[in-house]
């Protein structure tokens, strides 16, 4: 017994010592992907690997601990540091991991650090460098699946998603089992209008990974923007009869079914979505289910029920959805004054002292202060937007985060427009296509322009967004019922919409 | 679902924008003005831009004529450059380009475009932002660069 203990020990022993021996080179190639992964540790090495697969089959949190293991096994491991910065949700470890990445690039092969320097200039919104060592990199290792990867997902980040349809058919001509390729690949696909496209993708993701949830919540997502509602239900219910705690399908199928009108049945969906959510989902879900009564004209009710996820937000401490709360308000008042005031409720909201961060505050302040300038338009009072406009301008001149940058255009666009200014007024305009009130203006302006092919487009574009947004909720129900169209997008003869868009 | 950098998950764009730092860059098409590497033109103002791109008497510096490389007249980059730049209209900007034949050299896709810039003395083009490398140089206009708010060469 003693003999088998010592023998085992010994065992145990050289597992270890294998475990921490450094690789035989200090770089190796992952036969499976290619790319050159540079660390001392095969330990910290095989961390990073089970990190990628992980976060390629979408189990975020794990892929974050794998990497964060793989750092802790290798402090000196610069492109799991890189990765981390770029994938973690948390601002600070964002920060704090790219700056480890840079201290620790020396000990990186050569193209580890063309990746970190690309993704560490995109941290630091030095967009001109980060695109520049992004091609440098597809340039020299676009053989490398993981590059290749990376540099669909950055494009798609900058919601370049015609531009990252290329590398994600590259992906999936070089490993057809590459499951996150297919997915993302038929985000790309649905954002840039090519529907068969997204869902032979869809079909083929759904294929590769048949016990898992997440392929139909994706269908689902994709048939609601396409507006077939009924598919979507479908594939959200198959979503949660493979995993019931997977929630977000819960989620979405209640916004399907506010995008349908069906108001009372989306309230019960969200409910039961929320009785399983963290608190800043039940907050946000909560201001998804006040916003039901909104679709159906009930602002008494809409009022009301704003107004308790107002103080659930307080009482949580979130701060920016406190103030979205009474922003969206805003929002749908027919008395002006009763805006203004709700927005002055928000903005003093935002001007406390909160624990949320600045990032976040600022992202809700860009919306109020737009949501100011469209009030102030719609009461004919130029000079005020114009004032307000300008407190936007400092603010998204002041901010790197493209939200605030989006309201920026949304708001400058209006205000041009308001003073007949359209060609100016179109080229903010289109730098916020995904917000119905933009593509409502930009229809005017094209209008007002003489480009009435471009109008049309963006009306049809309008009439089949299908986002469970408040914008959405206050303008395109209405625009639909006005042109007597349809939720689903039509696609003109000749195939205009593709070399019209701007994606 | 999808995720992507920065934890952006696509199907909630109420996380999105509430939860996380969201760093994409929601854009219209902008060009770069590119230079060769070997070119120390760093900075342009929107005036001497315009000069340059009329070939309105501008060298660069260093005495070197100025070669402007374009796209075909009707592509969307140069629509841009029509109306930010030249601020002509489609006819008087082919009569204009007729002009000016000999400094002008017409290329089809991108790759074409870089390279020229970096071999043909003075050249300068116009590139969509998302293609540039690190074989040339990105010039400023009025002091900014593509992707920074209030860029001039944005649009359609």
């Amino acid at each position: 017994m003693k003999g088998i203990r010592a023998c085992f020990s010994i065992f145990l022993f050289a597992c270890a010592l294998l475990a921490w021996l450094p690789a035989t080179a200090s770089q190796s190639k992952r036969p499976r992907t290619d790319i050159t992964v540079t660390t001392r540790s095969a330990r910290a090495r095989a961390h990073f690997e089970t990190g990628l697969d992980k976060y390629q089959t979408l189990h975020v949190e794990d892929a974050l601990e794998n990497w964060r293991k793989a750092t802790r096994e290798d402090p000196h491991f610069a492109l799991a540091h890189i990765l981390l910065s770029q994938f973690a949700e948390d601002p600070t470890e964002q920060v704090s991991e790219r700056d480890k990445a840079l201290a620790t690039k020396k000990f990186a092969g050569k193209e580890e650090q063309v990746v970190i320097d690309w993704l560490s200039a995109t941290s630091k919104g030095q967009w001109v460098p980060a695109i520049q060592a992004m091609n440098s990199a597809l340039h020299d290792y676009g053989a490398h699946k993981e590059v290749v990867w990376l540099a669909a997902n950055w494009l798609v980040a900058q919601q370049q998603w015609a531009r990252s349809l290329p590398l994600y058919e590259r992906l999936n001509a070089m490993d057809p089992n590459f499951a996150d390729a297919w997915n993302s690949a038929a985000y790309s696909y649905a954002h840039t209008r090519q529907f068969d496209k997204a869902f032979a993708a869809m079909q083929r993701y759904t294929e590769l990974l048949p016990g898992e949830p997440n392929p139909h919540d994706s269908f689902a997502e994709i048939s609601r923007m396409a507006g077939k509602f009924d598919d979507a239900l479908a594939h959200y219910r198959a979503a949660l009869k493979i995993d019931p705690s997977f929630i977000v399908s819960q989620e979405g199928l209640a916004d399907t079914y506010a995008l349908m009108g069906e108001e009372s049945r989306a309230r019960t969906e969200y409910a039961t979505a929320i009785a399983k959510a963290t608190n800043v989902q039940a907050v946000t879900w909560g201001l998804q289910s006040a916003a039901t009564y909104v679709r159906e004209g009930n602002d008494a009710l809409a009022d009301l029920a704003f107004e308790d996820v107002a103080m659930q937000a307080r009482s949580r401490g979130f701060g920016n959805l406190e103030a979205q709360a009474y922003r969206t308000m805003a929002m749908y008042q027919r008395d002006g004054a009763k805006a203004r005031q709700l927005l002055d409720k928000a903005l003093a909201v935002l001007d406390e002292e909160q624990q949320v961060s600045k990032v976040l505050l600022d992202q809700e302040r860009a919306v109020v202060l737009r949501s100011r300038i469209y009030r102030a338009i719609q009461d004919g009072d130029l000079p005020a937007a114009t004032a307000t406009l300008k407190q936007l301008e400092d603010l998204s001149g002041s901010s790197a985060d493209a939200s605030v940058t989006a309201n920026f255009d949304s708001a400058s666009g209006a205000v041009l427009l308001a003073r007949g200014e359209y060609l100016d007024a179109i080229m903010h305009l289109e730098s916020d296509e995904r917000n119905p009130y933009s593509l409502r203006n930009l229809i005017v302006a094209y209008d007002g322009n003489g480009a009435h092919d471009q109008a049309e487009l963006a009306a049809q574009r309008l009439a089949g967004f299908n986002e469970p947004t408040i914008e959405q909720a206050l303008v395109v129900p209405a625009f639909r019922r006005n042109h007597g169209a349809a939720p689903v997008e039509t696609k003109p003869a000749g195939g205009a919409i593709s070399s019209a868009r701007r994606m | 679902m999808s995720i992507t950098m920065n934890g952006w998950v696509k199907n909630s764009c109420l996380v999105l924008v509430c939860l996380f730092l969201w760093q994409a860059r929601v854009e219209a098409k902008q060009l770069a003005v590119v230079v060769a590497k070997t070119n120390a033109t760093s900075a342009l103002t929107a005036a001497d831009l315009a000069k340059l791109f009329k070939l309105d008497g501008a060298k660069w510096p260093d005495g070197k004529n100025v070669t402007l490389v374009f796209f075909d007249p009707s592509s969307a980059d140069m629509q841009i450059a029509l109306q930010k730049i030249y601020k002509m209209q489609p006819d008087e900007f082919k009569t204009w380009m007729a002009s000016h034949r000999a400094s002008i050299l017409f290329v089809h896709s991108e790759e074409e475009l870089l390279k020229a810039v970096e071999s043909v003395p003075g050249a300068v083009g116009l590139i969509d932002v998302y293609s540039i490398t690190n074989r040339i140089n990105v010039v400023k206009v009025d002091g900014k660069l593509p992707l920074e708010q209030g860029y001039l060469l944005r649009g359609n």
